[in-house]
C-alpha cells in the first residue's frame, strides 16, 4: 500500500469547492507538487497534513486517516509553512526547537540531547539563547525547519518553504529538506528546478490533479500550459 | 508580567522557577500591605531597586520595565491625585509599579519553557475538574510569548497605515491590526497543530 491513497477526494472552503476528484496513489520517497496560484496546492498539502477535512471521498497518509487518526498522524507527520514567522512559537530559539518535544514523554536530558544534536545539524548552536524572531528570515525557516526535524518525522509536507529566500537560504533549506534523515517529503513549490529533485511530481490545476509521473515530465507539461 | 527572558546566570538566573514565583508572589504580597504613606513609598521603592540591583539583571531593565507601564502609571496617579491627595496617591502608584516590576523579574530571567514546566505542576490540581493542565499552562505560555508578536504587528500596521497617507485614524489602524491579529492566530493554531500539539 502507497503511504499516501487519496481517492475521490472534494474539499470546500465555504461555498468554493476548492479541490475536486482527488485521487491518487504514491508511494515514491520525494514528492512535488506544482501548479499555478489558487490551484489548490496548499489545500491539498494541508490536507495531508490533517490541518484541513475533505468534504467527501477517501484519505490515508501513512496507514492513518486524517480525520480519525489525528493525533497519532500528528506524531509521524511535520508541517512547514512557507512564512516562518508564523511557525515560531517560543521566545528564544533553543526553547522554540525543544517545544516541538513538549507533546512527547521524554526525560529532559534526553529532550535537551535531542534539541542540541538538531540545532548543530542545522546551524543554529551559535544562536541557541537569541530571540526567535529577530532570526533573518533564512534562520527562521532553518528555525522552523529544525523544530519539524527534531521530532523525527515519517513524513515532511513543506509549502513554499523557500519562498522567501534568496538563492543561498533557498539552496540551505532545500538541501536539509532532501537531506536530512530518512523522512518522506511532499513538497508543494513554484520552484521549478527544486521540483525537478524529487522522485516524483503532481500537476493540481483548477483543484484537481491534471498530472502525474516524473518531474522533468509534469513541469514540462505545466511549462507548456504556461504557454498557452 | 511582559518582558522577555534575557539569558544569565546571576542569582535570580539560578533560582528555579517555583521558589523564584512563590518568593516574588510573597514580596508582591509583602508591598500590598505596606501603609499608604511617604515613607512606604520610600522602603517600597528601595524594595525594587534592591531586587534589580544583582548580577544577572540591573538598573537598565529596571527602567526598561517602568517604561514600558508608564501610561498605566500615569492613568493611576492621576485618578488617585483628584480623590485622594498626594501621598496616597504617590504611595499607591509606586506600589502598582513596584508589584508589575518585581513580577517582571520571573519572566525576565526564567526560559518560557521553565516556565511551562512550572505551570504545568502549580496547575496539576485542576486535573480534578478534568481539565488538562498541560494545554492550560500551554495558553498561558502562548499567550505571553505571543505579546511580543502583537506588538511587532501593532508596528508593521501602523507603518502600513504611514506609507499609505493613512495619517493617526484609529478607525484605519483598529481594523487592519484586528485583521492581521486574527489571521496571526489562525496561523498560530495552525503551527501547534502541525508542531504535534494535542
Amino acid at each position: 500500500m502507497s503511504y499516501l491513497e487519496l481517492d475521490d477526494v472534494h474539499v470546500r472552503l465555504g461555498d468554493a469547492e476548492v479541490l475536486r476528484d482527488v485521487t491518487c496513489s504514491l508511494d515514491e520517497r520525494t514528492i512535488a507538487v506544482i501548479g499555478e496560484n489558487g490551484s489548490g496546492k496548499s489545500t491539498l498539502a494541508r490536507l495531508v497534513g490533517g490541518l484541513t477535512h475533505a468534504a467527501s471521498g477517501t484519505i490515508r497518509v501513512l496507514g492513518l486517516d486524517p480525520a480519525r487518526e489525528a493525533a497519532q498522524l500528528r506524531r509521524r507527520v511535520a508541517v512547514v509553512f512557507s512564512n516562518p514567522d508564523t511557525q515560531i512559537v517560543m521566545p528564544t530559539v533553543a526553547e522554540d526547537v525543544a517545544f516541538s518535544l513538549r507533546s512527547d514523554k521524554l526525560s529532559r536530558d534526553e529532550r535537551n540531547r535531542r534539541v542540541d544534536e538538531a540545532m548543530h545539524r542545522f546551524g543554529l548552536a551559535d544562536v541557541a539563547g537569541h530571540a526567535s524572531h529577530d532570526l533573518s528570515g533564512g534562520q527562521k525557516q532553518l528555525l522552523a525547519l529544525c523544530g519539524a526535524f527534531v521530532r523525527r518525522p515519517d513524513l515532511v509536507i513543506a509549502d513554499e518553504p523557500t519562498a522567501y529566500l534568496d538563492a543561498r537560504n533557498a539552496r540551505r533549506v532545500a538541501d536539509h529538506l532532501f537531506e536530512e534523515g530518512r523522512h518522506r517529503l511532499l513538497l508543494v513549490t513554484h520552484d521549478l528546478a527544486l521540483a525537478q529533485r524529487c522522485e516524483r511530481a503532481v500537476l493540481v490545476k483548477d483543484g484537481t490533479i491534471v498530472a502525474a509521473g516524473t518531474p522533468a515530465a509534469v513541469v514540462a507539461e505545466y511549462e507548456d500550459g504556461l504557454r498557452c | 508580567m511582559l518582558t522577555l527572558y534575557r539569558p544569565g546566570d546571576g542569582p535570580w538566573h539560578r533560582l528555579s522557577a517555583g521558589p523564584k514565583a512563590l518568593g516574588l508572589m510573597l514580596v508582591v504580597l509583602g508591598v500590598s500591605v505596606l501603609p499608604s504613606s511617604w515613607w512606604g513609598a520610600v522602603v517600597t521603592a528601595g524594595l525594587c531597586v534592591g531586587c534589580y540591583a544583582v548580577r544577572g539583571v540591573g538598573m537598565r531593565d529596571l527602567l526598561r520595565q517602568v517604561v514600558t507601564i508608564r501610561w498605566i502609571l500615569l492613568v493611576t496617579l492621576a485618578g488617585q491625585l483628584v480623590f485622594l491627595g498626594p501621598e496616597d496617591a504617590v504611595a499607591n502608584t509606586v506600589r502598582v509599579c513596584v508589584a508589575v516590576v518585581i513580577s517582571g523579574l520571573l519572566t525576565l530571567t526564567t526560559p518560557v519553557s521553565e516556565l511551562l514546566d512550572m505551570l504545568e505542576r502549580a496547575l496539576r490540581p485542576l486535573g480534578w475538574l478534568r481539565l488538562d493542565p498541560q494545554r492550560a499552562a500551554l495558553v498561558i505560555a502562548v499567550t505571553v510569548s505571543t505579546l511580543p508578536v502583537l506588538a511587532r504587528l501593532e508596528r508593521e500596521v501602523r507603518e502600513a497605515q504611514r506609507a499609505r497617507g493613512g495619517g493617526r485614524s484609529l478607525r484605519l489602524f483598529a481594523i487592519p491590526y484586528l485583521v492581521v491579529a486574527l489571521k496571526h492566530a489562525d496561523a498560530l493554531g495552525d503551527a501547534l497543530t502541525a508542531r504535534g500539539v494535542r
